[in-house]
């Protein structure tokens, strides 16, 4: 039976060509194939999901209507509450925590319309990484390359999808989590504005700037999960959508007329060739519909990397400080000193980064009256082997581990929404590396436009792997 | 800020937060804190007016009286 992608899926479903159980035993089988080398979950619930696919079958049996992903297994990172389950955050400090009372909202979203849960995904320890490479779970392996990182934080979430285990997962992303894997993996993902998504049910990591978001193998698969995972929510602090803003409708509008521009300045100095021909490959296939200049300046993106470094550090190291003071030799050795060391940092230099960042906000938004798409390299390199501890980057030897996040960085504390293309430049063993396509503050069906363009012209695709 | 007065620094707020560190712990989380001192080194030289606010401001929740 050949592999069908996240929108044929629903076609498929919807037409009766295929029975949710079908597809559901599909994956089951995909992931019992290649789990063993690619460490993608770690949870499944495959009774249960029979059982809300065997739903899905009777109320199309009995000529209901079905929801928009009705039928379509996903996955989402273990951050995300599972009713009855323990919510790990790629952690072992958090296995002493009660299970989740309810679903996360956004896995009751996906579940409302029809999608099948099938289990949880690894990450890094309390997303405080780009790797996965996860001491208590083992790493997530890439793969297109299983010597390689599939990138984090949410690596399962990419690497489930790149693998064909599933076609659609959810992640979070407060420094580039969606990104970078979707980068590494060759997928496609959503980091939505910040404030669009409800995070209620989520593990937190840094609450100024957590954003959780879809990862998904085709782009109008991808637009159809961010639909049903919008809606507003007075009970998430952090939710600041009011209404629905449905995108599907408008992708196939394309390009046409939107102002592009490629990100110049820090976004190319932080790019290897590579990633830069992944750029070109990208603003050339755009540049058949639209004119796309060259250059363009991103405001103050080395001091909002810096600014959204440091946020980082104080909130995520204020947050574990109970199990930092009483047990930190069962934190994540990668990032534990990290951990420690954000929460020691003065508050002089927390409040500049806050008071920076707004000034920040308005500069980006003033950025944006001139453009409708900016486009950048997702990652400045494509996936390092496992362990790796430096890279090169047009001649800086950079520490690997938090220099993955370079270009992603900036781009997520502006909260601005960009959609991850999958690219596949030479020079890079046949690994992708993706391009960010960023749009204005609540401008996400022009990301998603832009992604539809790039689809349609085949230059970014998902491409299928034997494993 | 120096090798030194790094270590000193952190020496000295872990007992202010309450945080039981070794020598070893020390010496590594110093090398990240002094790494993130270039970063705020950086942001220092952008210019913000006394009227630059921070980002996230806190917001009453709407108030029922109850009469």
């Amino acid at each position: 039976m050949p592999t069908l992608s996240l929108s044929q899926t629903v076609q498929a479903i919807a037409s009766g060509e295929r029975s949710a159980a079908e597809v559901l035993e599909a994956c089951i089988s995909r992931i019992e194939a290649t789990e063993d080398r690619i460490n993608a979950f770690t949870g499944t619930r495959f009774d249960a999901a029979r059982a809300q696919a065997a739903q899905v079958d009777a109320r199309r049996a009995r000529g209901e209507a079905l929801g928009p992903l009705a039928g379509v297994p996903f996955a989402v990172k273990n951050l995300f509450d599972i009713a009855g389950e323990v919510t790990l955050a790629g952690s072992k400090v958090n296995r002493s925590r009660p299970p989740a009372t309810d679903d996360a909202v956004l896995v009751q979203r996906l579940q409302a319309a029809g999608a099948v849960l099938v289990g949880s995904l690894n990450m890094d320890e309390f997303a405080y990484g780009f790797t996965t490479e996860n001491t208590h779970y083992g790493p997530t392996r890439n793969p297109h390359n299983l010597d390689c990182t599939a990138g984090g934080s949410s690596g399962g979430s990419g690497a489930a999808v790149a693998a064909g285990q599933v076609p659609l997962t959810l992640g979070s992303d407060t420094n580039g989590s969606i990104r970078v894997p979707s980068s590494f993996c060759g997928i496609w993902g959503l980091k939505p504005t910040f404030g669009r998504l409800s995070r209620r049910g989520s593990f937190p990591f840094v609450h100024s700037i957590d954003h959780l978001g879809p990862f998904a193998d085709d782009l109008p698969g991808l637009a159809l999960a961010y639909d049903a995972l919008q809606g507003p929510d007075p009970l998430d602090p952090g939710c600041f959508a009011t209404a629905l803003e449905p995108t599907t409708g408008s992708l196939a509008q394309g390009v046409e007329g939107l102002r592009m521009g490629v990100l110049g300045g820090y976004f190319e100095a932080m790019a290897t060739p590579a990633a830069r021909e992944a750029v070109a490959l990208a603003a050339d296939a755009l540049g058949a519909h639209t004119a796309v200049q060259r250059g363009v300046e991103w405001p103050d993106a080395a001091a909002a990397r810096a600014a959204a470094f440091i946020v980082t550090a104080s909130e995520g190291g204020q947050l574990h400080m109970d199990s930092l003071r009483t047990r930190a030799e069962d934190h994540e050795p990668l990032s534990v000193d990290r951990l420690i060391a954000g929460a020691l940092q003065p508050a002089a230099w927390y409040v500049r980064a806050q008071r920076f960042r707004r000034r920040y906000r308005d500069q980006v938004n003033a950025l944006f009256r001139d453009w409708d798409v900016l486009i950048a390299p997702a990652t400045p390199l494509a996936a390092p082997a496992i362990g790796s501890e430096w890279v090169y980057i047009n001649g800086q030897r950079l520490p690997c581990r938090p220099s993955i996040g370079l270009l992603t960085q900036p781009v997520s504390f502006s909260g601005c929404p960009v959609v991850t293309a999958p690219l596949w430049p030479g020079g890079t063993g046949g690994l992708p590396i993706g391009v960010q396509l960023i749009a204005a503050p609540w401008r996400e069906d022009l990301a998603l436009r832009a992604g539809w363009a790039l689809a349609q012209s085949g230059v970014a695709q998902v491409k299928e792997i034997s494993l | 800020m120096t090798d030194e007065q790094t270590l000193a620094y952190v020496k000295a707020v872990a007992v202010v937060v309450g945080l039981p560190l070794d020598e070893a712990q020390i010496a590594r989380v110093a090398v990240h804190l002094q790494r993130t001192a270039g970063l705020a080194a950086t942001l220092e030289d952008i210019p913000l007016t006394p009227h630059d606010e921070p980002a996230e401001l806190f917001c009453p929740a709407p108030f029922d009286s109850p009469r």
